[in-house]
């Protein structure tokens, strides 16, 4: 093995072994989607398609409940993400800056829904939803969905807050500033990239939210994800999911590479307790 | 890494000297939310299990909604083929992602950054993408078919709708986070100690074995916690890639929900699937929090 000499150049031959892998399981499936949606004909047994074009992109596009489906996504992400802002940022500043009584123990409370599996509290809260009548409405799904963003939206803003150099803004209240135009002027064009980063994380990871819109939300809430659920199991035209997954997959891609860069690989990592 | 990043380690803090209850109020709708619609969720799956109303309209401590689900046939497969699939995803992905995140961290070059970048990609790969994505490829005429067609070979038994399907989507989905955790705590691991070790003469297995195993071990039992948690109770993955019957908990729990109309027998399956993680659960909670600096 030459992973453990890392002094002596050489063939980096497990490294070629690995790309070629990795290349093959993870990159290959997703161009294979990606082929799909360019692909007018593509009959078994040819290796490439009878004939690409767009048809389906009209086609996909031409759809009411697609479009019914992207509005309906777009707007539950909005609103998950302004009123998780408008929820989690100023907490995220008190437990940055102010000392109360049982901080810490607040601070580590939203840590308690990564306690559960997943899906199995899903479960317990629609079955609390059931008898509030929260079944199948917007709200309903928006306040499952709002839960979700809560640790990140709290966590991420917190460290943008206390990397602010104090310094700085003791300085400005010297010279006369008052603690409004300090925020203003001082802390928050120093946190506020990472918080951009925070909310559309969160605005993203909302858009894809899949199984609490189905559990929730289902029939009546059809969110973009949900819709590709139903495309996927009644073997609709096969072009149809790949239009869609090329589509609403490219900007999250773009707009989660920013988010990561900004946030930075390392404290992602121990985010999720590495 | 930026300081911004650092940051993200450092503990709470404590540089107000104001101890006012304005930050109380500031985090109380957040704390309400978590109380509201997580621990009062899981309390009352809980009590409405254990403690239900009988057919004269007496409330007692009542076990038969478990009773059933240990003696039903069906559940039991269900829950068979949900620790199959959690079992097989945890010793694929540390057989998958430990030696990527040993590469990552003593390889020097360019490569090493591609072969991040494409270990990272999955996350950026929402699971509906993925199942698309898997079907087309691996599914019935898909292109693995094509391709063994091309070359004259007999088509492949395809994963779609077998317990495997779920397993492959889970791994796949999965590596991102394995191979990031693990990665953070090769970090922890000196050049220093290996250079000292192969110089008396250890070879790389010793080396892995003696110096940085140790020093892993709990970065790998977070990494094996935190997937073990999200694949458990998976639903989108084993939906639409895995067998109608037996079918992982989560679509049953959902089944059982919105289909049966039973949420009695849903919170049943989630206790049970509580249950089961719970080991796990407070163990990645007590990691998290010990990093982020209590």
């Amino acid at each position: 093995m030459t992973i453990f000499a890392p002094l002596r150049p050489r063939i980096d031959g497990f490294g070629i072994v690995l790309t070629v892998v990795l290349t093959l399981a993870i990159v290959a499936p997703l161009l294979v989607v990606g082929v799909w949606a360019f692909t007018d004909v593509w009959r078994y047994p040819n290796i490439i398609p009878q004939q690409f074009g767009l048809r389906f992109w009209g086609q996909t596009l031409g759809r009411s409940d697609v479009w019914n489906a992207l509005m309906l996504s777009l707007q539950l992400s909005t609103v998950v993400t302004l009123l998780s802002a408008l929820i989690c940022l100023p907490a995220a500043y008190a437990f940055a800056r102010m000392k109360f009584p049982g901080r810490d123990l607040l601070f580590f409370s939203f840590l308690a829904g990564h306690a559960f599996p997943k899906f199995g509290l899903l479960v317990a809260i629609a079955a609390i939803f059931l008898q509030l009548d929260l079944i199948g409405t917007f709200w309903g799904v928006v306040l499952i969905q709002l839960v979700g963003t809560l640790m990140f939206m709290i966590w991420i803003p917190v460290s943008a807050f206390q990397a602010v150099d104090r310094r700085m803004e003791e300085a400005a209240r010297d010279v006369g500033a008052s603690p409004l135009r300090v925020f203003w002027s001082i802390t928050l064009p120093q946190a506020g990239p990472t918080i951009a980063a925070a909310l559309m994380l969160s605005f993203v990871g909302t858009f894809y939210e899949t199984e609490g819109a189905w559990l929730i939300g289902a029939p009546a809430i059809r969110t973009m994800p949900v819709l590709m659920i139903s495309f996927i199991n009644n073997q609709m035209v096969i072009q149809y999911g790949a239009v869609l997954s090329v589509l609403l997959w490219v900007p999250s891609f773009i707009a989660l590479i920013f988010a990561r860069r900004v946030i930075g690989g390392g404290a992602f990592a121990r985010g999720f307790g590495g | 890494m930026s300081d911004r990043a650092e940051g993200a380690v450092r503990p709470l803090a404590n540089t107000a000297a104001s101890r006012r209850p304005v930050g109380l109020l500031l985090v109380a709708l957040p704390v309400f939310l978590v109380i509201w619609l997580v621990i009062w969720p899981a309390i009352s799956a809980i009590t409405r299990t254990l403690w239900r109303i009988d057919g004269n309209g007496h409330a007692g401590f009542d076990l038969s909604s478990y009773a059933f689900f240990f003696s039903d046939r069906y559940s039991l497969d269900n829950l068979a083929v949900t620790l199959w699939t959690t079992l097989v995803c945890a010793v694929l992905l540390l057989a998958i992602c430990l030696p990527i995140a040993l590469y990552l961290r003593f390889a020097r070059g360019r490569l090493p950054a591609y072969v991040q970048a494409l270990a990272i990609l999955p996350m950026f790969v929402p699971s509906i993408i993925l199942a698309f994505a898997f079907i087309r490829v691996l599914g019935p005429n898909g292109v693995v078919d094509i391709l063994l067609n091309a070359v004259g070979l007999p088509k492949i038994r395809t994963p779609y709708l077998t317990p495997w399907g779920p397993v492959i989507g889970l791994v796949w989905d999965n590596i991102p986070l394995t191979v990031l955790i693990l990665l953070s705590g090769l970090g922890s691991v000196a050049n220093q100690s290996i250079e000292a070790a192969r110089d008396v003469g250890a070879n790389a297995l010793r080396v892995f074995w003696h110096i940085i195993l140790p020093r892993i071990s709990n970065s790998i039992l977070v990494a094996l916690s935190f997937s073990v948690l999200g694949i458990f109770s998976s639903f989108t993955l084993p939906y639409l890639l895995g067998p109608a019957s037996p079918e992982m908990l989560g679509p049953f729990m959902q089944r059982t929900l919105r289909d049966l109309q039973d949420p009695v027998g849903a919170m049943t399956q989630a206790v049970i699937a509580f249950g089961f993680c719970i080991i796990f659960g407070l163990f990645y909670v007590r990691s998290v929090a010990r990093n982020r600096g209590a």
